[in-house]
């Protein structure tokens, strides 16, 4: 079971208060109606399912309500970090460098 | 007492004995003792048979990973357990033990044949031999041939036992509390860390309690340990025993299984057997020890031929001396230690067999001032016996050649193939092992966790280095949680270091065909089985653990892992490392399933959700049916009626007069906010501009691909409020959706959503007198069909209590909806039946409901539609607002594949007479004659009698269904084709007549 | 022999008489306003909470917060937000129904709430609260003091975890 932390809450809380809500940044076209078939087929079901990083959303359904987002590590399973919804994609590298 | 015990020796309570039953013979034992140890007091080495060939069987080792000591044991009614270890099971009064997999009885055993026959049971066999005739599958190797073999027999009766769970969450967990263990523990307390130390033994101090002739820090090694065990007390040291880590999982999540009352006499009311621990530590120190390995020649089973550690825990911890005249055959230092304590307390060691040329000096000095007859460079060729080693055969290697072999008598063999760190829980990490090539073990390499190995379980030997190594990674830990603390050396006087090499299958001068040398006592798996699977082409060692079982009964191959990795490597011709070593996946030993189900069993295996008129329906008779986690009123049966009766009863009552229906499980949502009715245009299918303060619609919500995901009646109560329903299977999914878009996809919208599913008790009224009941009940609405006409909501006072009033209609009935806050529901219902009662008003539970909806060709999400349904198919494009610029799920709508022509839509099926009750789920033919595999058309969705008609009706999906009204099509069910007709679903009252009034 | 033998004190698991309850949502341009209509400072970050008089506010999300108060203060609070809303658009549901509320004291209150918690209730301190999940169904669990919780359970998930609480005082009380 992981451990997980909530950028709303700041804590860092068991996987049994979260529930997962697939890839992260992907979003809703503005105007659907606008998108060629394809364009739309893309937007519903084609998703990355990297081996290593993957960007996903979570929800602290039994916590503070909030989605967010978070990059883990497909191989380790292990959260990178997690950041609020809307905010852009972290660059992992300065991050890493950082710590 | 029994001639065995050695006075002076063992750590049990000789002051109380305890009496206990094996295979009927009644036995005592002492407080303290295990099973085997008890056993073997009494010169009992026999205690099974083994699994395949059913070979006589003693116990091997002295604690979990006994693969051979297996046994039945029964605390009393529905408390049997097989395949308990007799190493690890302490004695209880009036515990019953019974050997397994033998007939008639233990010593003379029918199923031994199979040792005979060994050459047909080889590594494989299932896989060569259950091949042919087909007709045996059933009739022989199943009922027959299987049954031969295997361990046990698995319990009748319910458990009655409980089982609890805990989560601890803790600093620095300590795995195993030997040497190691303690050091580290010891360490990091005194640093000022929070600490949880636990064994799975009954006692801490781990190899001191069986090797104790040392002496620590300037005390014997028993007092040494006394004192601090005293010490981690007084620094609040959680000390858990009987406790098994049984998993590592991510984070330092650690599972942690303590029995709790299999070793009591008389277990207190209400105490759990097991708890299950979910432990989260901070840091973790895995001192978990290592294990002795057997060595692989000719009868190394028999019983009386055990691990020299074993035979030395029997006598320091337990008092029990494991035979009068014993060999020891060795290839590791520690066996000579072990060899000493039983010579000291009596036990006439014939003679040490060390497979190396030269041993250590001063244990060749000290074997020779005991008398002991040391034969270096020796090896071991067979041994005799039938029910009890009586004699070993011994033998001179020198260059590679096997000679001078000679029978020494004996009755217990002890054997040491040199020690395996263990490693399990570390593997769970995902941790890696590399091979040291100096120990010829696998060691831990890099963590995946935050977490250190100390002592013997990375390769370590001999107490001054374990228990400083222990210090060491007490310290560690300490200092990574922010302690500080100075590592230091832990002085050992008359310390037992060590040292041994690692080997195959030792050599013979025999027939190595003929060898019954075990690598895997448990599933019987010799070293033969093994190079055969090598010639037969498995390279690799999972192919070689698979193909000949090795490793792979429940012991998880804690002893022939390794044994079974040298004969492999030597026989594919490669070091062990490029063959490699299979996994370890949790537990760690077996465990209960009550212990993984916890408290999760009989009405607490799940939640149960009752609203608050279930208490109603109970006490008059309901028969509930399970609705997502609800449980729901189905129908309520008068004396004598079945529920067809009931139902055709109920909704002819409704239809007729007024049926009263607890709909309080429908999901509710509060949506509140300036953008309340711009985020309902983009959620639901639906127009909501225009619907007025006090009017109420049909709302449909589809997913983004256009599918049919829930629908329900949704009221505006004012310019920015919507009290919006769900169905009760979809609140939570529904309300999940709608956060998501908000949160994600529409931050800037100003509104919220508020679950109010369980603030509201909901009751439905339908029937031509409905509104006669409610009337005189309401306070503050016009109940007129002018001033409350359907589609109305309004807030008023029902009863006295305050209430938000519907009039709508799942039945094609005048309907209402009342909600009233939940903790009046009850009183709400009797007063509605009390005020219904001049029209005989007939309380309805779901399946009525089901069937008066379906009259009207309503639909049940999830039953007439299956999430691959648009609304169109379902007869719903009303429901979809044509002009709206986007709604979820719009642009799917558009999709190809959505608007290509042969989907499945719903329709009505009626039979011919009417009699026949199509099954729902049946599938659809147009030709009932056609050849096999059929084309199917569709399914039933919905079928019931229906009172109004008269007759029987039903709803399916249908390939192109719409273009088909009239045509005729055939549903196959177990009594034969039925044709039937399709029609449009709106079965009754299509003009909607009965609604206006 | 080490005797596994705990020396476990008491706990007691009431039930509550409901009180006034509502789930108040607010943008961060409304927060002082909506606390001001409780005569209060609305709290700021998840788990901290105010109280004025009988009144107590939890922060459960970051634009969501749980208003409890007596019975009698019902209508005043819900007047009071109506008068607002205007300039300050917020959602105030009274869910007083919606949820039981079970009080769990004494010296072993924390290791029965450690059977259904898999929070690390060490650093829930006393005088705060949180929404986290207790075998498996949706609380808000209030530390009150060291010794004292009380948990908020949908009411059609109370008996489940109300089971499950009596199921661990009488395994604590056994003493095992």
């Amino acid at each position: 079971m992981l451990l997980i932390h909530c950028p709303y809450c700041d804590e860092t809380l068991p996987e049994l208060e979260f529930a997962y809500a697939g890839e992260a940044h992907i979003e809703r076209p503005k105007d659907p109606s606008a998108l060629s078939d394809e364009e739309w087929r893309d937007f519903l079901f084609i998703r990355t399912n990297p081996k290593g990083t993957h960007y996903e959303r979570w929800r602290h359904v039994h916590g503070c309500a909030r989605y967010f987002n978070a990059a883990r590590d497909t191989v380790s399973d292990k959260f990178l970090t997690t950041y609020r919804a809307g905010e852009a994609r972290p660059d992992l590298d300065r991050k890493e460098a950082a710590e | 007492m029994s001639t065995y015990r050695v006075s002076g020796k063992g750590r049990v309570n000789r002051g109380e004995t305890v009496r206990f039953t094996f295979d009927g013979t009644s036995y005592e034992g002492y407080r303290g003792d295990t099973i085997a140890s008890a056993l073997l007091a009494h010169g009992v080495h026999l205690m099974g048979r083994s699994f395949k060939y059913h070979r006589p069987r003693g116990p091997v080792a002295a604690g979990t990973e006994e693969p051979n000591a297996l046994v039945g044991t029964s605390r009393g009614k529905g408390r049997f357990e097989p395949n308990t270890r007799a190493t690890a099971q302490e004695l209880r009064r009036g515990l019953t033990v019974e050997s397994q997999n033998k007939w008639p009885n233990l010593k003379f055993d029918v199923g031994g044949i199979n040792d005979r026959m060994y050459m047909l049971f080889s590594a494989g066999f299932y896989y060569k031999t259950f091949m042919w005739p087909r007709s045996f599958w059933d009739r022989v190797y199943e009922p027959i041939i299987r049954a031969a073999a295997g361990l046990g027999r698995p319990p009748e009766d319910l458990d009655p036992d409980r089982y609890a769970s805990r989560y601890l969450h803790t600093d620095l967990l300590v795995v195993g509390a030997g040497p190691a263990g303690i050091a580290a523990a010891l360490a990091a307390a005194r640093a000022g860390a929070e600490v949880t130390l636990m064994d799975e033994h009954a006692e801490m101090g781990g190899s001191l309690l069986s090797d104790p002739d040392v002496t620590i820090e300037g005390a014997p090694a028993w007092e040494w340990l006394a004192t601090q065990l005293a010490e981690l007390d007084r620094l609040g040291v959680r000390r858990m025993t009987r406790t098994t880590a049984i998993g590592y999982y991510h984070q330092n999540m650690v599972g942690l299984c303590e029995k709790l009352t299999d070793h009591l006499d008389d277990v207190p009311a209400d105490a759990p057997r097991e708890r299950m621990w979910r432990v989260r530590a901070n840091r973790v120190v895995l001192a978990q020890g290592a294990l002795e390995k057997p060595l692989v020649f000719d009868g190394n089973d028999r019983p009386g031929v055990m691990l020299a550690g074993a035979a030395q825990t029997y006598l320091n911890r337990y008092g029990v001396k494991v035979g009068d005249r014993a060999v020891i055959v060795t290839s590791h230092d520690s066996a000579y230690y072990a060899a000493f304590d039983l010579a000291d307390a009596g036990t006439r060691i014939a003679a040490i067999v060390d497979t190396r040329d030269t041993p250590r000096d001063d244990l060749a000095q000290e074997a020779k001032r005991r008398g002991i007859d040391l034969l270096a460079g020796h090896t071991v060729t067979g041994t005799s016996g039938r029910l009890r080693v009586k004699s070993v055969r011994v033998a001179r290697v020198s260059g590679g050649k096997v000679t001078d072999g000679r029978a020494v008598a004996c009755d217990c063999l002890l054997m040491c193939g040199g020690w395996t760190p263990s490693l399990h829980l570390f593997s769970h990490t995902k941790g890696t092992l590399k091979f040291d090539d100096a120990l010829q073990a696998f060691l831990p390499d890099y963590s995946a966790e935050d977490c250190h190995i100390a002592g013997a379980g990375r390769g370590l030997w001999g107490y001054e280095a374990t228990l400083s190594d222990g210090n060491a990674a007490g310290v560690a830990a300490a200092v990574a949680l922010g302690h500080e603390a100075q590592e230091s050396r832990i002085e050992v006087q008359g310390d037992r270091p060590g040292t041994g090499v690692t080997h195959k299958e030792l050599p013979t001068d025999g027939q190595p065909g003929r060898a019954r040398a075990f690598v895997d006592f448990q599933n019987d798996v010799t070293a033969k089985d093994i190079r055969l699977a090598v010639r037969e082409g498995m390279r690799s060692i999972e192919h070689v653990k698979r193909y000949t079982t090795n490793g792979m009964a429940t012991d998880q191959g804690k002893m022939s892992n390794i044994n079974g990795l040298m004969i492999a490597s030597d026989a594919v011709g490669k070091a062990p490392p490029q063959v490699g070593l299979t996994t370890f996946r949790p537990p760690y030993t077996p465990t209960t399933f009550g212990t993984f189900a916890g408290y999760h069993r009989g009405g607490h295996f799940e939640v149960t959700r009752k609203t608050p008129i279930d208490a109603w329906a109970e006490s008059h008779g309901a028969a509930f049916e399970p609705v997502s986690l609800w449980r729901r009123a189905w129908y309520f049966p008068k004396a004598g009626e079945d529920m067809d009766a009931a139902v055709a009863r109920e909704c002819a009552a409704t239809r007729n007069s007024v049926g009263i229906f607890d709909a309080s499980t429908l999901g509710k949502i509060e949506v509140q906010g300036p953008d309340a009715v711009e985020f309902m245009n983009r959620m639901y299918t639906n127009p909501w501009t225009k619907l007025g303060i006090g009017r109420a619609r049909y709302g449909l919500l589809l997913g983004e691909d256009g599918f049919i995901r829930d629908d329900g009646v949704i009221g505006r109560l004012a310019q920015d409020l919507f009290h919006v329903t769900t169905t009760t299977g979809g609140a939570a999914r529904v309300l999940t959706m709608m956060e998501d878009y908000l949160q994600t996809e529409w931050p800037d919208l100003d509104v919220w959503l508020t679950s109010t599913t369980e603030q509201w008790a909901t009751i439905a009224l339908n029937g031509p007198n409905a509104r006669r009941v409610l009337e005189p009940l309401v306070e503050g609405q016009d109940m007129s069909a002018e001033a409350f006409p359907h589609m109305s909501v309004a807030e008023c006072r029902v009863a006295g209590f305050p209430a938000r009033l519907f009039r709508i209609s799942f039945t094609g009935e005048l309907g209402f909806e009342i909600n009233v806050p939940a903790r009046h529901g009850l009183a709400l219902w009797e007063a509605l039946m009390k005020s219904g009662a001049q029209y005989d008003i007939c309380p309805y539970g779901t399946e009525t409901m089901h069937v008066l909806r379906a009259e009207k060709g309503f639909i049940i999400v999830g039953q007439d539609t299956d999430g691959t349904v648009t609304p169109g198919d379902a007869n719903l494009s009303w429901a979809v607002g044509k002009k709206k610029p986007d709604f979820v799920g719009m642009r799917s709508l558009a999709r190809p594949d959505l608007v290509a022509p042969g989907r499945k839509q719903l329709v009505g099926l009626m039979t011919g007479d009417g009699k026949v009750k199509l099954e729902e789920g049946a599938q659809i033919v147009a030709d009932p004659n056609q050849p096999k595999p059929m084309k199917m058309l569709g399914h039933v969705t919905s079928s019931y009698y229906s009172a109004a008609l008269g007759r029987h009706f039903a709803m399916a999906l249908i390939e192109g269904g719409h273009e088909m009204e009239g045509r005729e099509v055939y549903v196959p069910m177990p009594d034969g084709n039925h044709a039937a007709k399709i029609t449009t679903t709106a079965f009754y009252d299509p003009e909607g007549e009965r609604l206006k009034v | 022999m080490t005797n596994q033998k705990h020396d476990f004190p008491w706990v007691t698991i009431e039930d509550l008489a409901p009180d006034a309850r509502f789930s108040l949502r607010v943008g961060e341009a409304g927060r002082d306003r909506a606390g001001l209509t409780l005569g209060l400072s609305l709290p700021t970050g998840v788990s901290n909470v105010v109280r004025h008089g009988e009144r107590a506010v939890v922060c459960l999300g970051p634009d969501e917060w749980l208003v409890t108060a007596p019975e009698g203060e019902r209508d005043a609070i819900v007047e009071a937000f109506a008068t607002i809303y205007d300039q300050t658009p917020h959602s105030l549901v009274e869910i007083s129904d919606r949820e039981l509320t079970y009080r769990i004291t004494g010296p072993a209150a924390f290791t029965l709430m450690t059977i259904g918690c898999p929070r690390d209730l060490s650093r829930l301190t006393p005088g705060r609260a949180v929404r986290t999940v207790f075998d498996g169904a949706t609380v808000i669990l209030w530390r009150d003091a060291e010794d004292a919780f009380r948990l908020d359970v949908w009411r059609s998930f109370a008996p489940h975890v109300r089971d499950l609480l009596d199921t661990g005082r009488a395994e604590l009380a056994a003493g095992l």
